[in-house]
């Protein structure tokens, strides 16, 4: 494991020490976790993991890695050849009354293409067994922002408004648990941008979400925690900050990028500094970024942006660099 | 979740597109008679010779017409796209995302599609006795054997026939409907149900197979003729409303084991 990664718990640390026990405030537990869809296709291999509440959880991987099949075995659309998913503590099974206090988005959003948004809604909510009155459809229509649309056949909708109409109906009960597979998936940066602010709001109102992406910066901004996968398996577990190794790397935009290479290989408490277009890359080792922004400016370089930029993607690639061995 | 199921079906095209085929048929058939000027002698007794007779005489000879393969295909188009519709379309797994078990899912499913199937049936039977009393009058029926009989008896009979023959069609439901729950190509499952229907009428045809063709699914389909006959027999019509209960069993049982250990990927 890359000796960066400090105090980031990886899969063998986890396995060592058997997987998390389930406590009150454990939302999703998992234990040891597999799926095999045939002698060939080993989906997911021993997975095990805890999600506390109000945690944003990201899981990370490339495409194929098994994040969806977790995502669906916690949702019981996807039965576990062996292991187990606790949902608030309680195991969870097929259609279980815990759903209730779950809201899902799982893989492309698709709905009854002949009916409109509205009715979507209202057909998925009634699918569960309850009145309408119990749905909160003005804060999920506020949210998935569609005006009059609303009313108009899905099957007229853009991906970005179906992505839309997807969250509004995952809301539709004020979940305690968000699960949310690939959420910014097809979307455009504005949006991108909306979707992940919707997030950080819900979890500020003390929902508990799990998100599976691929898109490293997303995790990066959006996520407390994260855990990486590779092949089915756990390659790392830990809060952002320890996978990113935020204190540690920063990315400069400089208005010379040649004097300040010249003034970051004299400071002491940096490990290298590299040139990355349009700035520098710079490895800290001790030093505190108030005082490297200082020694530059003092030296006389112009400093645009100070960012931890990239970090996620070099560790994510490294630990899958290390994993495919 | 039936009321749920049943308002998806009520918003779809299709759905008034197969049931208006059912109305349109006897429609047709009932104009075909009126413009044609009766029925032409063809050297049987059947429900078209006495077409014209009554209008109570046109349900039933729509009804013994599209009973052996356009209603199949409507009921079959029903069940086949239950759960495969669902599927194909990804709206299945947020169907069972929602707090419901997966039986509760499939019986709404299957009461859907066993309702649809028996208004299907009743349509033409509705059908052919408004179009038949406009065209030929209320007047007491003559039977294929050419006795007659009383409107209301024709008609208790006609109400009786109707609910058989939507009966005859459980085995064509529940196979389609086992098939939806197995594929997410819902014409796939569609077509079997037509198949079904299809081999077991051309393997009821065929005298060698001797005693094995009275455990065909279709064997007793047009028992209900019976009703009219004279002196009017029910022993096919019983043997024709448990014949269905094993195949009706067996297709639930197998569409109830396999989706409930099926993993949802669509």
């Amino acid at each position: 494991m890359n000796s960066d990664l400090g105090s980031l718990r990886t899969a063998g640390a986890s396995q060592r020490r058997g997987p998390p026990a389930a406590d009150s405030e454990a939302v999703i537990t998992l234990r040891n976790l597999t799926k095999r869809y045939s002698k060939d296709v080993l989906a997911v291999d021993g997975l095990s993991l805890e999600v506390k509440q109000g945690m944003i959880f990201g899981l990370l991987g490339p495409n194929g890695a098994g994040k969806t099949t977790v995502l669906r075995m916690i949702l019981g659309l996807v039965h576990p050849t062996a292991g187990e998913v606790l949902l608030f503590g309680e195991r969870m099974r097929p259609g279980s009354p815990l759903l209730g206090r779950v809201g899902a988005l799982v893989d492309n959003p698709l709905f009854v293409p002949h009916l409109s948004g509205m009715d979507n809604l209202k057909q998925f909510w009634l699918a569960g067994g309850q009145p309408l009155e119990q749905a909160h459809f003005d804060k999920a229509l506020e949210i998935a922002d569609l005006g009059s649309a609303v009313n108009r056949k899905v099957r007229t909708y853009s991906h970005g408004m179906l992505q839309r109409l997807a969250l509004a109906q995952v809301l539709l009960n004020r979940p305690d648990l968000l699960l949310l597979d690939e959420p910014t998936s097809g979307l455009d940066p504005q949006e991108m941008r909306e979707i992940r602010e919707m997030v950080r709001r819900l979890a500020q109102q003390g929902a508990t979400i799990f998100l599976s992406s691929h898109i490293l910066a997303e995790v990066e901004q959006v996520c407390t925690h994260a855990a990486v996968m590779n092949r089915g398996r756990l390659v790392a577990i830990g809060s952002v900050g320890e996978l990113v190794g935020a204190a540690n790397n920063v990315y400069l935009e400089v208005d010379d990028v040649t004097l300040a290479m010249r003034v970051l290989t004299g400071i002491a408490g940096i490990r290298y500094a590299t040139p990355e277009a349009p700035g520098i890359s710079v490895q800290l080792n001790g030093l505190e970024r108030k005082k490297l922004v200082a020694a530059l400016v003092n030296a006389g370089v112009g400093v645009e942006t100070v960012a931890s930029r990239h970090r996620l993607e070099d560790v994510f690639i490294g630990m899958l660099q290390e994993d495919d061995g | 979740m039936i009321r749920v199921d049943l308002k998806k079906q009520a918003y779809r095209l299709r759905t008034y597109i197969a049931l208006g085929l059912m109305v349109a048929v006897p429609v047709i058939i009932t104009l075909a008679f009126k413009l044609g000027g009766g029925p032409r002698d063809h050297g049987q007794n059947d429900f078209f010779t006495v077409a014209t007779h009554s209008g109570l005489n046109m349900p039933l000879a729509a009804l013994s017409a599209m009973s052996s393969f356009l209603l199949v295909v409507v009921v079959a188009l029903f069940a086949g796209g239950a759960v495969a519709e669902e599927s194909s379309w990804g709206s299945l797994r947020y169907l069972l995302v929602r707090p419901v078990s997966r039986s509760r899912l499939l019986t709404a499913k299957v009461l859907v599609a066993a309702l649809l199937a028996f208004i299907a049936t009743a349509l033409i039977s509705l059908s052919g006795l408004v179009a038949g009393t406009i065209a030929f009058g209320w007047h007491p029926i003559a039977t294929p054997s050419l006795a007659a009989m009383s409107q209301g008896e024709a008609l208790s009979r006609l109400a009786l026939s109707t609910v058989y023959v939507a009966w005859s069609m459980s085995a064509v439901v529940a196979f389609a409907f086992m098939l939806s729950t197995m594929t997410d190509a819902a014409l796939g499952a569609v077509a079997a149900g037509v198949g079904l229907g299809i081999i077991s009428q051309i393997l009821d045809a065929i005298p060698a197979l001797g005693s094995v063709r009275n455990w065909l699914p279709t064997h007793d389909w047009h028992a209900w003729e019976g009703l009219f006959a004279h002196p009017a027999t029910t022993s096919d019509m019983v043997n024709g409303v448990f014949l269905q209960i094993p195949y009706l069993a067996v297709f639930l049982l197998l569409a109830w084991w396999w989706f409930h250990r099926r993993d949802i990927l669509s």
